[in-house]
């Protein structure tokens, strides 16, 4: 079998070309520059209030738009692109572990989440809320950190559900818009299972949050995106060992 | 539909590198192989049969990537399914076109000798890709590349690690007369250096330049395997078709048609079609038939002995 410190590096390269190569990751750098083009608004006309910024951006668009339609495109289309095209035959029929291609896949995907929506959080926080101090630095931390548990979760989670059902976009976005948004709102119950929560739990641990938004401790909420990301993984390698091509009688 | 089998004189000697024993693979009430057993060693042999015959399905099981739903396929002596290592071994260029648009022809080549573990990946690429002839692309964008020009850098990423088994489905598609020419080349090489090549095809021409070694599948079932010129000595049913040319064909079908093992004679323009169903005992009679009518023999050519005759016929029947 070819070792991971091999195959590995050449399925991330891969990756990355194939997801930079598509139109839709120009659309989500466009998405990304959101933010800070809303911080660019509130600071050209009014004061710098951080509690501000953060309720009416880094929430509503950073984690709840920008954070989980990347993920979602990111996510789905590592082997979304693979299996539509029809070139995963090229990576399976290698002697390679399928959890190398599986954590490869993975990787890149995270790598590219992480750049579009952390490098948004730190532009829009460096023009509006950085500058109002310590306070301002703990949110930006607090949301970079959202971006960075959400990213893991979202991916991995995106990226196993593309490898169960060509709906997986359509499923990842109602997930994230009927599941997290709508329903959430409804049932407290379901933040145990909500990625968003996760984040904000996460981002509890550097700025404090109003309690209505982060309704789980940073510890719960890393312990469950660990489980969420382990189990994920182990998914889709099972999946991806059991792949077989479907029905065909030539 | 029963197979015509005829064994390979050295297949006795070495292990088969594939063996299919009573393979079957069906989905849902849709049986697409059934009950199929062969097994090859080294050599080129064309996998031939009518769209949706089972040809694809049959690869596709033979790549590791379908269990057979019944009996057992075999790969260098293991099962190929869910088993990664066995890649190591094996080279596939499925049908589909699709290749990674936006890799160099190079780069593409390069990338499936890295995921073989290859430590000169360079130039084992550049090898592979002089073999099939696409040095002048190489450094283009497959997205670029015609068609022929994907299959023959799908040829050359498969072929980049020199694997035992190469399996191709219709991988002649697209190419031209003179790259297909080439591409037989190369495939005829790759078996005299005792290499397992079963490709797919549908052009027939192409299969009989290449080899005799056949496979016939047939509504998913194996209607015969082995040399196509052996099979068609065993079509007993179906009279052989034989043209002569003479001195004096109008004399000579007159002592033919006195013959028992003659059945039709013809005569056409400058030539004689004659149907026996016994090519051995006519290949004796001919000579002294010609000596009875006082003819001199100028040509005696059988007439049917095409892969397309024998291919027409299993189909058909």
């Amino acid at each position: 079998m070819t070792g991971p410190l091999v195959a590995f590096p050449e399925i991330v390269r891969l990756t990355l070309r194939q997801q930079l190569g598509r139109r839709r990751t120009l659309l989500l750098v466009l998405l990304a520059a959101l933010p800070p083009l809303l911080a660019l608004v509130y600071r050209a006309f009014g004061e710098v209030d951080v509690s501000g910024f953060t309720d009416s951006v880094f929430e509503p668009v950073s984690l709840t738009i920008v954070l989980p339609l990347a993920t979602v495109l990111f996510g789905t289309g590592a082997f979304g692109a693979e299996n539509d095209e029809g070139t995963i035959l090229y990576l399976l029929a290698k002697p390679i572990s399928r959890w190398v291609i599986v954590a490869a896949k993975a990787f890149a995907a995270v790598a590219l989440s992480l750049v579009l929506t952390v490098a948004s959080v730190l532009v829009a926080g460096a023009i509006e809320v950085v500058p109002a101090g310590s306070d301002g630095v703990s949110a930006t931390e607090a949301y970079v950190g959202a971006m960075v548990v959400g990213s893991l979760c979202y991916v991995t989670l995106f990226l196993t559900l593309s490898l169960f059902t060509r709906r997986a976009l359509v499923l990842g976005i109602g997930y994230s818009l009927v599941w997290e948004g709508a329903l959430s709102s409804l049932l407290p119950g379901i933040a145990n299972l909500s990625v968003r929560q996760y984040a904000l739990g996460a981002a509890d641990s550097f700025y404090q949050l109003h309690t209505e938004a982060a309704r789980l401790s940073p510890t719960t909420a890393l312990t469950l995106s660990a489980i969420l990301i382990v189990v994920a993984l182990a998914l889709a390698t099972w999946r991806l060992m059991r792949f077989e091509l479907s029905g065909s009688t030539d | 539909m029963t197979a015509q089998t005829i064994p390979a004189a050295d297949q006795a000697v070495a292990p088969p590198v594939i063996e299919l024993a009573n393979a079957a693979r069906w989905y849902g009430n849709v049986v697409a192989v059934n009950d199929v057993s062969f097994s090859l060693g080294a050599g080129v042999t064309g996998l031939l049969g009518p769209n949706g015959a089972g040809k694809t399905t049959l690869l596709h099981m033979l790549a590791g990537f379908l269990a057979p739903s019944a009996g057992t396929v075999h790969v260098l002596g293991r099962s190929p399914h869910r088993d990664p290592s066995v890649y190591r071994q094996i080279g596939l260029v499925p049908e589909r076109e699709s290749a990674y648009a936006f890799l160099t022809g190079y780069e593409y080549v390069r990338f499936n000798a890295r995921l073989q573990g290859m430590r000169n990946a360079d130039s084992a690429a550049r090898a592979a890709i002089e073999r099939v002839g696409l040095e002048d692309a190489a450094d283009r964008a497959i997205g670029t590349y015609s068609k022929g020009m994907r299959q023959r850098a799908k040829v050359a990423g498969a072929l980049v690690h020199d694997p035992q088994v190469l399996l191709l489905d219709e991988p002649f598609n697209g190419m031209d007369p003179r790259q297909r020419l080439s591409m037989m080349d190369l495939l005829g090489e790759m078996a005299a250096a005792g290499r397992t090549i079963l490709f797919s095809s549908h052009i027939l021409e192409e299969v009989e330049r290449i080899g005799t070694e056949i496979l016939v599948l047939v509504s998913g079932r194996l209607a015969a395997s082995g040399d196509f010129r052996a099979i068609r000595a065993l079509m007993t049913d179906r009279p052989h078709s034989i043209t002569i040319r003479s001195s004096d064909d109008r004399r000579l079908a007159t002592t033919l048609m006195a013959d028992p093992a003659v059945f039709a004679v013809e005569l056409k323009e400058n030539a004689l079609s004659v149907q026996t169903a016994h090519l051995s005992a006519f290949r004796r009679i001919i000579a002294v038939a010609g000596r009875t009518a006082g003819v001199r023999l100028m040509e005696v050519v059988p007439a049917d002995e095409s892969l397309e005759s024998v291919f027409d016929y299993l189909v058909r029947r």
